[in-house]
């Protein structure tokens, strides 16, 4: 099944330039300042130009610092040596100018690069920025809305789009000025399943209809396989070709034993948090959020919450979580210690270090430098200790979150989006604390759009549609009835 | 797709008409203070406000618009106690006509001039006013546009943190934990967007930013012609009014005793420009029906 090679490129000029790569890196070597060891040890690599090209590689293998040299104006500071080349010219040769024509990047975060605050106004912001007139503005701003089909929200605040259609005006501003190659930097990491497909479609066409160059770094290639036509893999600093595209599309086990279907926790059978016939909606103006739901929740058992975006997952946490109270129904929630993890840990960091950062609550939850110091461990930061939580990876600062939270000991705990954007082994990490959690007799409620750590880590599933839970099943029982929703 | 929209007068002009247009009409509703100017121009921004959001939300604001002018009407003599038609004494305070009369016209003065405005922001939408910054002022609309779009962002992350912090305190919270919990939450707020700011100006970078140093606007308005005209016939007819208006203040005045009304044919071109709005929309309206 490779999709990936028989496709003719329809733009004629991308054939006719002779094989010239589109990227061409020669012996380069990278060091952070203060750093001991090279990120990039003398690795050459080379793109032909109208490929699709994965970059594969755990998180802080060095894809971002990578694809970050070739583009000089947010190149990081550190020893670099070696050779540049994009498109056969050096890449100090670009002037700021010359680098946003040609070169396009996009970023990880839906929400940190936008700019403006509505979409046509980010759509014109490249565009402004080079001086470009009137008229040659319009037609760019016209030509790349018809081609991403966005003139249904083109007059839309940025505010008011959903986290796919974000993603998708960032790749839309840079396509506005036309580059020939386009860098993205783990683009659908932040992306629920139907809006990584989306973004990935016009990425697609992007590369084999306008012959656009595209270069993708991600930890999850997965979803991308169909699209490629050639990979490489970063580690250690080096750089391999990855000859079997169809590996990528292997899923790793989450735990070392996947945990027996009705495999019951401690404190099981009894009911723990329960909604009855419950509605909910944020204003009084605004439509229902929850129509007439019903749903329990068993003690110490992993329930996961599933379904599209804003069908009421993250609403439901917060009823249950105090923050939010129901219009009408009732909510019957046995615990009273609970915490909430939110989709974004940076919420929840208060202090300068990790290590004081899990210490902030001690004196009001009762526990000791020596409990603080045992959850460092247990959460493989030992080393961090010192560091500002800030600097920490993304997986290790969902870790620090989660550790936080459980030194609290809550006996529910409410998590929105507890993988999303991590690498394999940190999505491993946290798979293993939930589920000693679960063993403690702990009763998680986890909204997450991972349908593979739901086949792996929940014992409960509902899916969640239209305000109301189409069913509720034992995980196993969940998949099987399932068509077309599975991992 | 059968969501309707709803037309503001104006809207297929340059932002620039409308803007001078709301100008005049603020600055002549603001500066006559001249019983039959203010129930002109009140008559003109409450229809077009019938116009445009429907009568019973204009009826129904009424209920609050009427109070305000019977307080200020009510309040007015005891702070200016000048006139000379004494209507009653109140704790030595004599309350005279003149003086209730200039309360409830600056009552009307100060509702028509909130009725216009929110006329005007019907009529002048942000993109309409970006779009007058954007040419003047193109650095300044683009940070306005920033703010924004940060906004709404900071609002909800603020949400956020709170809604973690609440959810791991069951019990009440005393005043004081409140304001604790109210200033940790606006620090981790300050490092959060510290952080994000970062990714921000590396996107800004990366899409040229600074890399000339004169930007151009992006406009999704077009001054043509038929704008030059409509903004010359109103500044023409705008002209004519506040001179009307002028000579109609000018020979009015409320103390010692209230001036005579006449009629005059200097109103007719007033009452002409403050209904102008609502029958630019009927005419609109008519083409359809």
């Amino acid at each position: 099944m490779s999709a990936h090679v028989d496709f003719t490129r329809a733009d004629a000029a991308a054939s006719t330039v002779p094989c010239l790569p589109a990227l061409e890196v020669e012996d380069l070597s990278f060091t952070y300042p203060g750093a001991e060891a090279p990120v990039l040890n003398s690795l050459s690599w080379e793109v032909p130009e109208g490929s699709f090209a994965l970059l594969v590689g755990g998180t802080g293998s060095g894809k971002s610092t990578l694809l970050s040299l070739l583009k000089p104006e947010i190149a990081p500071t550190g020893e670099r040596e070696g050779r540049l080349l994009v498109l056969g010219r050096p890449v100090s040769d670009y002037t700021p100018a010359q680098s946003a024509r040609a070169i396009g990047y996009v970023f990880q975060n839906p929400d940190n690069q936008l700019v403006c605050e509505s979409v046509w106004h980010e759509m014109a912001f490249c565009l402004e920025n080079l001086g470009m007139e009137q008229g040659a503005m319009r037609r760019r701003v016209a030509e790349t809305s018809y081609f991403l089909g966005m003139e249904d929200w083109f007059r839309h605040d940025v505010d008011t789009l959903s986290g796919g259609r974000k993603q998708l005006l960032a790749l839309a501003s840079t396509l506005a000025v036309q580059p020939r190659i386009l860098l993205l930097d783990e683009p659908t990491a932040q992306l629920d399943p139907i809006a990584e497909k989306n973004f990935l479609h016009a990425l697609f066409r992007v590369n084999r209809e306008l012959g656009c160059t595209v270069v993708v770094a991600t930890h999850q290639p997965r979803a991308m396989v169909d699209y490629a036509t050639c990979a490489f893999r970063l580690s250690g600093g080096a750089l391999t070709r990855v000859d079997d595209l169809e590996a990528l599309r292997e899923r790793a086990a989450l735990l070392p034993r996947v945990p027996a279907a009705g495999e019951e926790g401690a404190g099981a059978g009894r009911v723990a948090v329960e909604l009855r016939r419950a509605w909910f909606r944020y204003d009084r103006g605004d439509d229902w959020v929850l129509r007439n739901l019903d749903l329990s929740v068993r003690a110490g058992r992993i329930h996961a919450l599933v379904g599209g975006n804003g069908c009421g997952k993250s609403t439901l946490l917060s009823l249950m979580a105090g923050v939010r109270r129901l219009d009408l129904g009732k909510l019957v929630c046995a615990e009273r210690a609970r915490a909430l993890l939110p989709q974004d840990p940076h919420a929840l960091f208060a202090e300068e270090t990790v290590d004081a950062e899990l210490m902030e609550w001690a004196s009001a939850a009762g526990y000791g430098q020596r409990e603080a110091n045992e959850m460092l461990d247990a959460l493989g930061l030992g080393a961090c200790a010192a560091l500002h939580p800030y600097d920490l990876s993304g997986g290790q600062q969902q870790l620090l979150a989660l550790g936080k939270l459980l030194l609290t000991k809550p006996r529910l705990l409410l998590l929105d989006e507890p993988t999303k954007g991590l690498d394999l082994p940190a999505r491993r990490a946290i798979a293993q604390l939930l589920r000693e959690q679960g063993d403690a007799g702990v009763t998680m409620v986890v909204a997450t759009h991972d349908l593979d750590f739901v086949s792996q880590v929940a014992d409960d599933v509902s899916m969640v549609f239209d305000g109301e839970i189409a069913c509720t099943a034992p995980r196993e029982e969940f998949f099987r009835g399932n068509v077309y929703y599975r991992p | 797709m059968s969501e309707s929209v709803r037309h503001a007068a104006f809207d297929t002009a340059h932002p620039v008409v409308p803007a001078v247009y709301l100008v005049l009409t603020l600055g002549m509703t603001m500066f006559c203070l001249q019983p039959v100017l203010i129930l002109l121009s009140l008559a003109g921004a409450f229809l077009y406000g019938a116009r445009t959001v429907g009568w019973r939300r204009c009826v129904g604001s009424l209920r609050w618009q009427l109070p305000v002018v019977l307080l200020i009407a009510g309040l007015n003599p005891l702070f200016s106690a000048s006139g000379s038609t004494e209507l009653f004494r109140l704790g030595g305070c004599s309350v005279y006509a003149e003086s209730l009369c200039f309360g409830a016209a600056m009552g009307g003065l100060f509702i028509a001039s909130v009725l216009w405005f929110q006329a005007g922001s019907r009529m002048l939408s942000f993109d309409r006013v970006m779009a007058l910054l954007g040419n003047a002022m193109p650095t300044t609309a683009l940070m306005v546009s920033m703010c924004m779009r940060l906004i709404p962002r900071f609002v909800r992350q603020g949400r956020t943190i709170l809604a973690v912090q609440r959810a791991s305190q069951p019990r009440e919270m005393t005043a004081a934990e409140r304001l604790r919990g109210r200033l940790r939450a606006s620090s981790v707020l300050m490092g959060w967007t510290m952080e994000d700011s970062l990714e921000t100006a590396d996107a800004m970078r990366a899409r040229g930013w600074e890399a000339r140093v004169r930007r151009s606007t992006y406009t999704r308005f077009r001054f043509t012609a038929r704008d030059g005209l409509s903004l010359a016939a109103l500044l023409v007819a705008g002209t004519v009014c506040c001179l009307l208006g002028y000579a109609a203040t000018a020979q009015f005045s409320f103390y010692p005793r209230m001036s005579q009304l006449l009629a005059w044919w200097g109103y007719a071109p007033i009452a002409l420009w403050m209904l102008l709005p609502t029958l630019l929309l009927v005419r609109a309206e008519r083409r359809f029906s």
